[in-house]
């Protein structure tokens, strides 16, 4: 079983996977040009790596490894200006936020490779419906067992990346009244989820085993999990955010995750357990619908508290561990905007405007993601 | 028995009969073409056109034709408006090789016809002429199959961009040919300086004026869609008769209103653009009319020079597609089907030679001939190579071509 060999990966380093929409410029609907995209981009020397995903109105940012925050927003912010560079000679913009607000999903065309075509075969129009934009953080382990705990345990956290990154007010011409619809769209997934509560590496591969062998997965990348293991790169995956609308705060969503990982696995604060998935439906939900403005059960504390007073708790509490990973200022930054009750969600709904067309809210995203 | 409350017998049949004809005709014509060839709808709106006029069985006779003009170049208004829409001087900004790829179509295209003619052995200028009007591509044809197909891609928005360039380039150039034609004709200086500078100048002063009055109206009717419609459809008539009665272009005055709504339109009040059924009315009529037009007996006996004409035609904008396809960012194979993508000869191109026949008689005969046989075989053939492009890139959407 070589696939789930945990590769040792250096503890707490970072990458980020950011999936980005791509719009016609005469009217703001979702492109089908990633192809071209990719072939021009292919021949740019950039850092880390950029991806077809499963529609061809996306494509995926993949970041190389970091131990930082500044070099890891540098390396995103170069990466941004080459796509937007290049998309404009293809007459195309380029956006963040977590889904397209008016686009028709009969009108998404598969990314023509094997892989996405079998998922189309099997989801039906679940895989068009897919086409929803997120980002994934992967923090470093040393071992499959720390990857492990730190699923279990960053579960607890699991709303606060909800609510930090919600960026998906609209969906299929609609205000879906959530701050990220686009959740719900991953939802329908058979395979979406969380883990189970495994208790260590062994445990999971014995788990992985039995599904495969039952003909459930194939391999890892089949769980559409909030937070999964990725033994290749020896990282946890975190899978739950909307791809915000600049790589900024794409970077810090990471040094958030970096900073909790660093005091999860460093501290050990507690044995990993069983509660935080009797609430986490919940909280999940909350986190979607309502956002900053939404409730969190403390699984451990036992108690009810308003979410951003949650996220705000955490983050004072990991601010050491923030200083010694030198992203104080990134993390200074979110508690701000949860202060201020900003999210991107709202800022889309912001930018609707009286008349409620849809198309400005798009052009404003790319304008905004564009703006360096 | 008084009976004269029944009509006269045989009856006879009004415009309003006969639109509906054309309309129905055109209809089950197209569907026809579509289900039993998979060819695009609109060779079979042009084709009912060719079977409905003159040329068969005189169903539209000239003198309905020309009634009919109200409506030609309203539908012709509304697809050369879409086009200058689509325009997005951004675009050229930040890629301007684009821009002079789409300038080498146009001239290449130009000079490949012009030396063929030259070599056919007809004058330089009359050759100019022709070479100028064969430069256009269809604005209608290949928005048309593209909004058939539900085309999406680079190739797809490059060559409406190069259309609405070769279309503008054909015109200036025709128009920049007048005061030499004047010229040859012994007028005076002035006229055959004024002219040209009056067609071009006030043609782009029409469509900057619409476009101000548009911009203005959307902005006090709002964002809604339905209310824009209107405004649009009314606007592109205003302007299509303002054009007409001031002897204006309607090409340029329709693709300057087009470019100019899109380009100044800072504050964003135009949703984009979307025609729907009530667009899809007025192109029907458009091919059908225009199938009409077409003459087709010269043909047989100007075959030979049809035959070349097209071919240069194709081959300087495959020549220059190729030439400039790296520079501008398009992989080769998208340059080549590009190529293909452009070869619908406009309809215009009739309006064009008629308009020049009637300013210079020696224009007339022969080469209009050539000219005119050219754009009845490529207003048949060209949107089947327009699919054929489309398809084979890629950017079709398989659902709507195979409907």
């Amino acid at each position: 079983m070589d696939e789930m060999a945990f590769t040792p990966s250096a503890g707490l380093t970072l990458g980020v996977e950011l999936e980005l929409q791509l719009v016609q410029s005469h009217d703001l609907d979702l492109a089908r040009d990633a192809a071209e995209l990719l072939a021009r981009l292919e021949k740019q020397q950039l850092p880390g790596a950029v991806k077809p995903e499963i529609t061809e109105s996306m494509i995926e940012l993949n970041t190389s490894v970091h131990a930082r925050h500044a070099t890891l927003a540098a390396e995103l912010a170069q990466m941004r200006d080459a796509v937007v560079r290049e998309a404009g000679m293809l007459n195309l913009r380029v956006c963040g936020g977590g889904a397209h607000p008016f686009h028709s999903w009969s009108d998404r065309r598969v990314f023509p490779t094997e892989r996405f075509k079998h998922v189309l075969e099997r989801y039906g129009y679940l895989a068009k419906q897919f086409t929803v934009f997120g980002q994934h953080i992967h923090v470093g382990c040393p071992h499959g067992d720390d990857a492990v705990y730190l699923v279990h345990m960053m579960t607890r956290y699991v709303a606060h990346f909800i609510a930090l990154s919600a960026a998906s007010p609209f969906y299929q011409g609609e205000d879906t009244q959530f701050q990220s619809s686009r959740l719900t769209a991953v939802n329908a997934f058979p395979l979406a989820g969380h883990m189970p509560f495994v208790a260590d590496w062994a445990e999971f591969v014995q788990y992985f085993g039995k599904m495969r062998a039952f003909g459930v997965v194939e391999s890892m990348k089949d769980f559409y999990w909030d937070i999964r293991p990725k033994p290749e790169y020896g990282t946890i995956e975190i899978r739950v955010c909307d791809t915000p609308l600049s790589v900024a705060r794409a970077a810090q969503l990471a040094a958030y995750a970096q900073a909790l990982a660093k005091w999860l696995l460093e501290e050990r604060p507690r044995p990993a357990a069983r509660a935080v998935y009797l609430v986490n439906s919940f909280n999940r939900f909350e986190a979607a619908r309502y956002g900053l403005r939404g409730q969190f059960i403390d699984p451990f504390e036992e108690k009810r508290k308003p979410l951003a007073e949650d996220i705000l708790d955490a983050i004072a509490g990991v601010m050491p561990q923030a200083a010694a990973l030198e992203c104080a200022d990134a993390l200074v930054a979110l508690a701000a905007d949860v202060r201020a009750v900003y999210s991107d969600a709202d800022w889309l709904r912001a930018q609707r405007g009286p008349d409620g067309a849809l198309s400005d809210v798009v052009r404003k995203a790319a304008e905004r993601w564009s703006a360096a | 028995m008084d009976l004269s409350f029944l009509p006269a017998l045989p009856p006879s049949f009004g415009q309003t009969f006969l639109v509906g004809v054309l309309l129905l005709a055109g209809l089950l014509c197209g569907e026809l073409l579509r289900r039993t060839l998979g060819l695009p709808r609109i060779v079979g709106y042009a084709l009912a056109g060719v079977l409905l006029g003159p040329q068969v069985s005189g169903v539209l006779g000239p003198g309905a034709l020309g009634n009919a003009r109200v409506l030609i170049d309203l539908s012709l208004g509304l697809v050369v408006f879409e086009l200058g829409h689509r325009l997005d001087y951004q675009w050229l900004r930040r890629n301007r090789w684009l821009f002079a790829a789409a300038i080498a179509e146009s001239a290449f295209c130009f000079w490949a016809i012009h030396a063929t003619l030259l070599a056919f052995g007809f004058a330089p200028l009359l050759a100019a002429s022709a070479a100028a009007i064969g430069t256009a591509t269809s604005p209608a044809v290949v928005l048309l199959v593209a909004h058939e197909l539900r085309s999406a891609g680079q190739v797809t928005e490059r060559m409406l961009l190069f259309t609405a360039v070769n279309s503008v380039f054909a015109y200036v150039v025709l128009t920049l040919l007048l005061p030499f034609l004047h010229l040859e004709h012994a007028v005076g200086w002035s006229l055959a300086v004024l002219h040209p500078a009056y067609l071009l100048g006030g043609s782009v002063l029409a469509g900057f004026a619409g476009s101000v009055l548009l911009l203005l109206l959307a902005r006090w009717v709002g964002k809604r869609e339905d209310r824009q419609f209107i405004l649009l459809v009314a606007l592109v008539v205003l302007a299509v008769g303002a054009a007409r009665n001031l002897n204006l272009s309607v090409v340029v005055t329709l693709i300057t209103l087009g470019l100019l709504a899109r380009n100044l339109d800072r504050r964003h009040v135009l949703l984009p653009l979307r025609f729907g059924y009530g667009g899809q009315l007025f192109f029907v009529i458009l091919f059908v009319l225009t199938g009409a037009s077409l003459q087709f007996a010269p043909l047989a006996a100007v075959g030979t020079v049809v035959a070349a004409f097209i071919a240069a035609r194709f081959a300087g904008k495959a020549l220059a597609l190729l030439a400039f396809a790296g520079l501008s960012g398009l992989r080769p194979a998208g340059a080549a089907l590009l190529s293909v993508a452009l070869l619908p000869m406009s309809g215009m191109a009739v309006v064009m030679v008629l308009d020049t026949a009637a300013l210079y008689p020696e224009f007339g005969g022969e080469l209009a001939a050539v000219v005119l046989s050219a754009a009845a075989v490529l207003t048949l053939l060209g949107p089947v190579a327009t699919q054929f492009a489309l398809k084979r890139s890629g950017e079709a959407d398989p659902a709507a071509a195979g409907s």
